[in-house]
């Protein structure tokens, strides 16, 4: 019995099995607490991976290497990403101008502000790694992280906790400084909050929804050249 | 079949990139040079190959569902980093404040008043 428990642990089939019933069970849940901003589906999916590797006895890093047969996936998607950026060239091209005067800024800033803020802190260049990629959507930010190091699963929940956050302030600030363009408020949701920000400018409107994407696939792409070059060139 | 001649593009091009980054030693992912790769190739073609948009269409809905093998690394690591979870709390939030902050202001200030050309600039996928 003991041995067919630990063979059944050892295939890689039961490793993805169970992420897909993790995550699939994961968004039915999201789906019935009427899809909350403040707690997207990937992070219940999570919770339940984590549970049930628990129950299992089931070694974490076995996990990881078992699972790797599906996240191999995550390549191809990742060079996917560029056909929803070739769609976008229209945008691009007629915006290039304010475009070019604030997303740099907009994603330098977006790493400095937190890497400063926990370097303050006294926080060590392990964990300063883990957060320069905060507002880079999770498959370049994987890439990134592979260049300039620190925790990869730091790095991914810093992401899910800077997404929800950014769609907490956007709203907060819009009303603040009343901010009614969808434009802006769209690209501020995709620049800052990648994949979690897109789905709530989306319940904006449509074209809050398609800037939002614009920034995100921008500031992914500049982060993506930009982070590992700062890394190496300041050598933290 | 076309998805799998899609899909054959798109690891095609994670090669390439995979070369590329390795040949000339570029401090960028593989799958993001691959990334890059492929749109400029689309750039010069001018043309979105049917079987590419295809794959692409059934791959990027994946992305969440990839990524939370990681996510869950998270629940591994909470004593690694015992003690600095605070800076990090701080960091996030703060940091996250002041960069929304600073991005609206900049589409403020450079973003021209919306000329409303209709809506067809809205519709995107």
């Amino acid at each position: 019995m003991n041995e067919l428990y630990d063979s059944l642990l050892d295939t890689p089939t039961l490793a993805v099995a169970l992420t897909l019933a993790a995550y699939l069970g994961g968004v039915a849940l999201f789906e019935r607490m009427g899809r909350p901003s403040w707690c997207p589906a990937v992070l219940i999916g999570a919770v339940f991976t984590a549970a049930s590797l628990w129950l299992l006895r089931y070694d974490f890093a076995d996990y990881q290497r078992n699972v790797a047969w599906l996240t191999l996936l995550l390549g191809p998607a990742t060079v996917a990403l560029a056909v929803p950026l070739y769609q976008q060239r229209q945008h691009i091209f007629a915006l290039w101008k304010p475009i070019l005067c604030s997303l740099p800024l907009a994603a330098v800033l977006a790493a400095f502000y937190a890497v400063l803020i926990a370097w303050l802190l006294g926080a060590p260049p392990a964990v300063l790694a883990s957060l320069a990629p905060k507002s880079v959507t999770a498959p370049l930010a994987m890439g990134i992280q592979e260049q300039i190091g620190g925790s990869l699963s730091l790095m991914l929940g810093g992401l899910l906790i800077t997404g929800v956050l950014t769609t907490i302030f956007v709203s907060l600030l819009a009303r603040l400084l009343n901010i009614t363009d969808q434009r802006i408020l769209g690209f501020a949701l995709g620049v800052n909050g990648h994949a979690i920000g897109i789905v709530r400018a989306f319940e904006l409107g449509p074209k809050a929804g398609a800037f939002a994407s614009l920034g995100m696939s921008l500031v992914g792409v500049f982060s993506a050249l930009f982070l590992p070059l700062a890394w190496k060139l300041f050598g933290s | 079949m076309k998805l799998l001649r899609g899909f054959l593009w798109l690891l095609g091009f994670q090669l390439l990139g995979h070369a590329v980054v390795e040949l000339l030693s570029l401090p960028v992912s593989h799958a993001m040079a691959g990334l890059l790769l492929l749109l400029a190739w689309l750039l010069v073609k001018r043309r979105l190959n049917e079987s590419v948009a295809t794959a692409s269409q059934a791959l990027i809905p994946l992305l969440a569902m990839l990524i939370m093998p990681g996510v869950v690394g998270v629940f591994f690591v909470i004593d690694e980093f015992a003690g600095h979870w605070a800076a990090v709390m701080v960091a996030l939030g703060v940091g996250t404040f002041l960069s929304v902050l600073t991005t609206l202001w900049l589409m403020l200030r450079f973003m021209p008043k919306e000329a409303d050309s209709g809506d067809e600039r809205g519709r995107l996928s």
